[in-house]
């Protein structure tokens, strides 16, 4: 046989194969940018897709203002880099690893911490900065990384769960409550914060912890067990969809009993969803479009407004809170990229523990907001406990 | 109490799957197929119904009939792409063909209907209740097991007395023997999917006051229901209702005796154990091998 | 492998390679994810591809693989490498485990089974929470060293490209080693897989620990790549995936998984505007797939590509008469007192007889007698309920059914069961080994040199002449029974059990079958052969046994069988016939209502009718005689579209209807009363009455079902019984009574007097008399030839598929023709005609 001839024929055969293939893998890094890239991964499809949703618009505007006030380091505009993570972590990761590859200054992250945490380790190990403005779990901040680059403006379950015993025991004077708890990564998560909030407040117990997935339909058996254990409030911590069955299940036994929440059940049509005892569900969030605005609050609104036609006053913001964190983290990240006078992952950490302008949020005024040891800028304090009031989502007193 | 509430939940999405496993039943007895995405079916008749009624503001009992047609007519079309080009060369392929076209059938409605979940307006059905020995039921959670086992025994008297019923369990029994008989084969089996459909879209609309609207919303009912009708012995027509019943109340029973952390773990643990034991399902009968 | 594979896999994992050395983190990730689909797509492949076996849980292996490394790396301190053989093993012993429940169902059960299992896998990650993290996951998890040297995700990438490499060239070995042919066998055909001693709960259990392990290992380099695992990373719909990875790519292919995960891991990748859309556009490539390309992409490619035929012929190789007796060992076979009873009825009843080696004994029988059930005893298929099946001194009765031919029992089927999808020279290898299959058989090649000269020499042996490489499903119907014979020798059986070999052959393969069952025989094989066809039965047997109703009725030499009174009558029905002349004179020069002419027709490959001609016209009473097995069945099939005709045309009413439906045949007014009645056992006599009547308009539906209600006194007292409660007789009343409520223009009627006691027969044909008298046109086919003469006008006589004779009903009582189509020629020198021994038999 004719090797050499053999082997001219393989090459040609293999010769378009290998040229497309060679051309795809070097698109990824043929560009050099002028822009500044931001990226973000989070849930763009599937049952998530709104909350990714609400983070690009928070992150948009705050982009299109700091760019119509000439961009950063010496001109440079921000860019908006979305990567949809199909709420999937391997798919997070791979997507994380393609905007590093594309030389973002910083990845913003989703509603779900499991994809926040699958990402975690590349981007420590790549420099990059993460910046969390959904996904509350506490570990993603506390991810024991040196250095760490993963920061977060947005609740914290540890922090949140204490508010949450808390308040259910001062606006209701409950001193048993049950714990109902959709099973998943966050519902986890919480688990383990209100257990260790409920050592450390005396005034109120754990009596039961109960779960449900998040395609179920009925949860009476879990709340009878809650009920038969002596709960006297009810500390939810779900999305929309599953929280609103659960009021249902509560409303179908007839137990008026007090419900406290995690901000899941904000946005997703949670009225509607959960019938007539909507409003009875107090819940925690960063920000709220209703009531008075401040200066910041109200020219947000206005852009918000302006930008979406289908937002027409406060009803119309979906998932506030995303928007709100995500605009705020923004304007956050681009004082550090500032102050860093670079886009590299190190630089830009170590003006962000150190920032040295205040800034005056739609959430509050950041003052220091972060530090080598703190890389979240929201705490307790800055939590509102609101409710809803037909479709509005109102403060508690 | 516990036991008594767990009963009551369990009855009522009990019987849910046993609508879902009894079209599962239909399509099965009369081809030896089943059009696996029964879920997304039963999805498609709640969102059909809540587009009809709630977004287009028709009135309720058109809405419902015209979303019931509108689900056997898809039940039709599943049998016709993606069931009947594959039995006829003699694959069994349509077992992932109908996962497939469930696939879509979501994807299309979540792209139409929308990704927010929603729900149905709140009605004397979902509000009002009464008591038993201290139990409050719901006026719906009473009315779903009762319209569940009216329409199974609706089927078997439908089955038992019209013409086209018998044409069917003449199919069921012996295919050959019903073709001499003039009955269309082909046409009884494609009925039957709407039928199954038909069923499914029955179950959508009554679960949709108690649940959420959305086009994921039927997945983990229709495994949970096709398990049911393998537990019953796809065979059997009361043995998937019964199936449906032991296994909803099976579940409200594990969630409020052992706590809700293993109830899926449990229940899927008994599915296997119980196919490890009776390969032909609870109340099924064991085909003799033929040579 | 040959020089253009080699070349080619060396530059393909040469680019590879150099992509890796070049890519960055995103791109190596993608190849890493691209190697590891492919991985478990091939492991998927083993279960799916070669044993046919389903599995929408398969994520659930790979998440137990991933758990194992992440759980061994992080907690326990375990270097990456063992801790990946831990995955593998423990995934696979979750494959076994996995196995028992799925052993023992099949199609949606199985994949409700999996389906379960990926399930309780994935809410056991999440709810352990010690050991996995629970929903948080396990993180931290270290990237493999190399002599203390972290190799990084390169590495790992390196890793995964020799694993998947490692996996295809294992899955080739694997598909053409015996294991991956007991695969095929036992998706192809699980009955006669058993049958040539394979253990299908082994191979099957074989097949889904080879794809856990795979999955799992695949599972374990996921792990370390993303150093993060959750349960949320293996979701439910991963399993779909990698079941359109393996069909994409096409299943059964070695390449097919490879190119699946190209195709569905980059092109999402590759079309990122597709986005939300990627899942529609998931499940329409599936249904595209399935509907366009059942064989896959690589399959498509196969097809494209051409075909190489370059073996011929099996030449005659090695000394296949050694081979033979050298197991045969020249043992007798002896059955005593088999019983066997389905649901209450005895098939059979205390037969007992003795079949002596390197001899032919035949059991014949009419339909029904329990010839079949028989064989399926003495074979294994079937336990018996009572007497023992002895070969020499070994009991056979008590062995489960692959343990039979390893005990020297080997049988061919009434239907051929080749493994469809494997070559002839496959079919007869797999069989050599007598299931007999080690370890080191998995990736040994099946084809060494002494096993293929014996294979090819057994096929010579039977007289196989077409290619060795011919796909065995693709055989013409003659070829199949000698290739299903060629198996069955080739693990050397001490007994050769043949169910009617000669079913659907013409005269001429027939003869050759006899010759190749005598040279069989003379090998020092012990032969037993159920057969209808009586010339090959009185022409190579020496010794017959005779059933009737299972039971025993006369056994000898063929001659002296032939000629027993008892035999003829269970053949041809008692000679002894009422008179049942017309009342009034015979219909002459009727219109023809039904027309059949050069008729051919069968089940797939099989001819069974060949170029029949009948013709039936209005008012008369046709019948068509012949022996069983001779195709009177299959021709009435034919007739009323029940199977389509190959060939020639059938006219009714001066309409073509050979291409009809049966629905629409009957609808038409041809009407047929089928074989074993049929009738619908779950409803009442009622209900299938007016299930008769379904085609037409229900408007005097209530009068006709009185007026038959009338006619058939006892299904009157019995309307609301259940059709499945009725005795024989009655059933079969009612299956006519049925027939005749379609008001049909020509009734055909299936056999109606079988498995009927002789009065009840006598009694149908009263009324079958009555209702000719009546003018209802009737087709009738018959066995019990006497009893079919007695009423008939005019008569054709069907032999081996084809018409012999036909005339009225007078002569062909006469014709010797007759008693040689039953009878074969053994029958001919005690009985030249029906007539002969008794009264004249058209009861003229």
């Amino acid at each position: 046989m004719d090797k050499k001839r053999l082997l001219q024929n393989v090459r040609a055969r293999h010769a378009l194969a290998i040229g497309l293939v060679l051309a795809w893998f070097g698109a990824g890094s043929a560009f050099a940018a002028d822009p500044i890239k931001i990226g973000q991964v989070a849930a763009l499809s599937g049952p998530s897709a709104q909350s990714g949703e609400a983070i690009a618009r928070g992150l948009q505007l705050a982009i299109d203002e700091i760019n119509a006030k000439g961009g950063l380091l010496g001109g440079r505009m921000l860019q908006l880099v979305q990567r949809d993570d199909e709420s999937s972590p391997p798919k997070g990761l791979l997507a994380a690893r393609e905007l590093m590859s594309e030389n973002v200054a910083v990845i913003f992250g989703g509603l779900d911490s499991p994809v926040s945490l699958a990402m975690l380790p590349a981007i420590n190990k790549d420099k990059h900065i993460y910046m969390g403005v959904w996904a509350a779990a506490t570990n993603i901040t506390h991810n024991g990384a040196n250095p760490n680059y993963a920061f977060r403006v947005s609740a914290v379950d540890a922090l949140v769960d204490v508010k949450l015993l808390k308040f259910a025991n001062q606006k209701f004077g409950s001193k048993k409550a049950g714990l109902m708890l959709l099973n998943n990564p966050w519902g986890q998560s919480n688990e383990k914060g209100l257990t260790a909030a409920a050592k450390d407040n005396t005034a109120i117990t754990i009596v039961g912890t109960e779960k449900f997935e998040p395609a179920d339909v009925d949860m009476v058996a879990q709340l009878e067990r809650l009920k038969s254990a002596g709960a006297d409030s009810i500390i939810l911590v779900a999305n929309s969809q599953p929280g609103a069955q659960m009021m249902k299940s509560r409303e179908r036994m007839g137990w008026s009993v007090p419900v406290v929440s995690h901000w899941g059940i904000s946005g997703g049509r949670f009225p509607e969803l959960a019938g007539p005892t909507a409003g009875q569900a107090d819940f925690v969030q960063t920000y709220s479009f209703f009531g008075k605005q401040g200066a910041v609050g109200q020219r947000v609104l206005a852009e918000l407004e302006k930008k979406y036609p289908t937002i027409k006053g406060p009803e119309g913001v979906f998932s506030p809170v995303g928007t709100a964190n995500a605009y705020d983290a923004m304007h956050l990240v681009a004082l550090g990229i500032a102050q860093a006078g670079s886009t590299d992952g190190d630089a830009i950490r170590m003006a962000l523990e150190n920032l040295k302008t205040p800034y005056e949020g739609l959430i509050k005024t950041y003052n220091h907001p972060f530090s080598s040891t703190n890389h979240d800028g929201l705490g307790p304090d800055d939590y509102i406990m609101v409710h809803y009031q037909d479709n509005k989502i109102v403060p508690v007193d | 109490m516990l036991i008594a509430t767990a009963i009551v939940s369990g009855l009522g999405l009990g019987s849910m799957y046993g609508l879902l496993a009894l079209g599962f039943h239909v399509t099965y007895a009369v081809s030896k197929t089943v059009n696996f995405a029964q879920g997304s079916t039963m999805m498609l008749g709640a969102v059909l119904c809540f587009t009809f009624w709630v977004t287009l503001g028709w009135p309720l009992p058109l809405a419902i009939l015209l979303a019931l047609a509108c689900c056997a007519l898809w039940g039709a079309v599943v049998e016709r792409i993606a069931v009947r080009p594959f039995v006829a060369r003699g694959s069994n392929s349509w077992l992932i063909a109908t996962v497939a076209l469930g696939i879509v059938l979501e994807n299309v409605v979540l792209f139409t209907f929308g990704k927010d979940p929603r729900g149905m307006p709140p009605g004397i059905l979902t509000t009002g209740a009464f008591s038993v020995a201290g139990i409050r039921i719901q006026y719906l959670q009473a009315l779903i097991p009762l319209i569940g086992l009216a329409l199974a025994a609706a089927l078997q008297i439908g089955f038992a007395r019209s013409r086209h019923g018998k044409a069917l369990l003449a199919v069921v029994q012996n295919k050959d023997a019903a073709r001499l008989m003039g009955i269309r084969v082909e046409r009884v089996i494609a009925i039957a999917f709407a039928l199954s459909s038909f069923l499914a879209g029955i179950a959508g609309i009554l679960v949709a006051p108690l649940f959420t609207i959305a086009s994921g919303m039927g997945t983990l009912f229709g495994i949970k229901a096709f398990a049911v009708a393998i537990l019953g012995g796809i065979e059997s027509a009361w043995g998937v209702v019964l199936a449906g019943l032991i296994y909803g109340v099976a579940e409200a029973m594990i969630t409020a005796l052992l706590g809700s952390t293993y109830t899926q773990i449990v229940t899927f643990a008994l599915v296997i154990l119980a196919l490890a034991l009776r390969p032909n399902g609870l109340f099924g009968r064991a085909e003799l091998r033929k040579v | 492998m040959n020089w253009r594979v080699l070349i080619s896999a060396a530059v393909a994992i040469a680019l590879v390679c150099f992509l890796i050395v070049r890519s960055d983190s995103y791109h190596i990730l993608i190849i890493v994810l691209v190697g590891l689909t492919a991985l478990v797509g091939i492991g998927l492949n083993v279960l799916l591809g070669l044993n046919g076996q389903i599995s929408l849980g398969h994520v659930a292996f790979y998440a137990i693989g991933a758990y194992t490394v992440g759980i061994l790396t992080t907690a326990h301190d375990w270097s990456f490498w063992p801790a990946l053989v831990a995955g593998g093993v423990i995934a696979g012993f979750a494959g076994i485990l996995l196995a028992i429940p799925a052993l023992r169902v099949r199609g949606p059960y199985l994949a409700m089974v999996t389906i379960a299992f990926s399930f309780v896998v994935e809410h056991g990650t999440a709810e352990w929470q010690d050991m996995t993290g629970g929903w948080n996951g396990l993180s931290g998890i270290p990237t493999p060293t190399v002599f203390g040297t972290d190799i990084g995700e390169k590495g790992i990438a390196f890793l995964t490209v020799a694993l998947t490499v490692l996996a295809l060239w294992a899955f080739s070995r694997l598909s053409g080693s015996l294991w991956g042919n007991a695969m095929r066998a036992v998706r192809d055909s699980e009955t006669a897989s058993l049958s040539i001693g394979l253990n299908p709960t082994m191979i099957r259990t074989t097949a889904f620990a080879i794809s856990a392990i795979v999955a799992g290992i695949a599972g374990g380099v996921y792990a370390s790549i993303s150093s993060f695992i959750s349960p949320e990373a293996f979701p439910f719909f991963q399993s779909i995936l990698y079941l359109l990875v393996v069909m994409l790519g096409g299943a059964d292919r070695v390449l097919g998984p490879l190119i699946g995960a190209c195709v569905v891991v980059l092109l999402p990748e590759m079309l990122a505007g597709l986005g939300e859309y990627r899942l529609l556009f998931v499940g329409v490539l599936m249904l595209l797939v399935l509907r366009v390309a059942p064989v896959g992409l690589v399959g498509i490619a196969a097809q494209l590509l051409p075909i190489k035929r370059s073996e011929g012929a099996p030449r005659a190789r090695g000394d296949i008469a050694a081979f033979l007796s050298s197991n045969a060992g020249r043992y007798d076979l002896s059955v005593q007192d088999l019983t066997i009873n389905f649901g209450g009825v005895r098939a059979v009843k205390g037969l007992s007889f003795e079949a002596r080696a390197g001899a032919i004994t035949s059991v014949i029988g009419p339909n029904g007698a329990g010839k079949s059930t028989a064989l399926n005893a003495i074979c294994g298929f079937y336990r018996p309920d009572a007497g023992t099946v002895k070969l020499g001194e070994k009991v056979l009765s008590q062995l489960r059914a692959h343990q039979i031919p390893r005990a020297g029992v080997a049988r061919t089927y009434q239907t051929s069961q080749l493994f469809e999808t494997m070559s002839v020279l496959d079919n007869v290898l797999i069989a050599l080994r007598c299931g007999r299959l080690g370890a080191a058989d998995l990736l040994a090649a099946k084809d060494d040199a002494a096993s293929v000269e014996i294979a090819e020499g057994l096929l010579a042996f039977v007289g196989y002449t077409g290619t060795l490489d011919q796909e065995a499903g693709a055989l013409p119907h003659v070829d199949k029974r000698l290739v299903e014979i060629a198996r069955a020798l080739a693990v050397r059986p001490a007994v050769l059990a043949l169910d009617e070999p000669a079913a659907g052959l013409d005269a001429e393969d027939t003869a050759a079958i006899g010759a190749l069952l005598r040279k069989v025989a003379a090998a020092g094989v012990t032969v037993v052969l159920v057969e209808h066809d009586m010339e090959l039965v009185m022409g190579v047997s020496s010794h017959v046994v005779v059933l009737d109703a299972g039971a025993k009725i006369a056994e000898g030499p063929p001659v002296k069988v032939a000629s027993e009174p008892a035999v003829l009558e269970a053949y041809l029905g008692s000679a002894k016939q009422a008179d049942r002349k017309r009342r009034s004179a015979p219909p002459a020069g009727g219109a023809r209502l039904l027309t059949a002419r050069a008729l051919s027709a069968g089940y797939g490959a099989a001819t069974i009718v060949r170029d029949a001609a009948v013709e039936v016209a209005m008012g008369e009473l046709v019948t068509v005689l012949g022996a069983n097995g001779a195709g009177k069945t299959t021709l009435m099939r034919a007739l009323s579209g029940l199977i389509r005709p190959t060939e020639g045309e059938v006219r009714f009413l001066d309409q073509r209807i050979d291409r009809l439906t049966a629905d629409d045949i009957a609808c038409r007014g041809l009407v047929l009363v089928p074989e074993g009645r049929q009738v619908f056992p779950e409803l009442t006599v009622l209900d299938n009455l007016q299930l008769g009547g379904y085609a037409r308009a229900p408007a005097d539906e209530a009068r006709m079902i009185g007026a038959l209600l009338d006619r058939f006194e006892a299904l009157k007292a019995r309307q609301h019984q259940r059709a499945g409660l009725l005795s024989g007789g009655e059933q079969q009343m009612l299956a006519i009574a049925r027939g005749l409520m379609a008001s049909p223009k020509v009734l055909m009627l299936d056999e109606p007097s079988l498995g009927l006691a002789p009065r009840l027969m006598e009694n149908l044909y009263d009324l079958l008399a009555e209702l000719r008298d009546e003018g209802i046109t009737i087709l009738l086919v018959d066995q019990a030839a006497a009893l079919a003469l007695s009423v008939a006008d005019r008569a054709y006589v069907l032999q081996s598929g084809s018409i012999k004779r036909s005339g009225t009903a007078q002569e062909i009582g006469q014709d010797p023709e007759l008693v040689r189509a039953y009878l074969g020629d053994g029958g001919e020198p005690a009985s030249p005609t029906l007539s002969a021994p008794g009264i004249p038999l058209a009861g003229k």
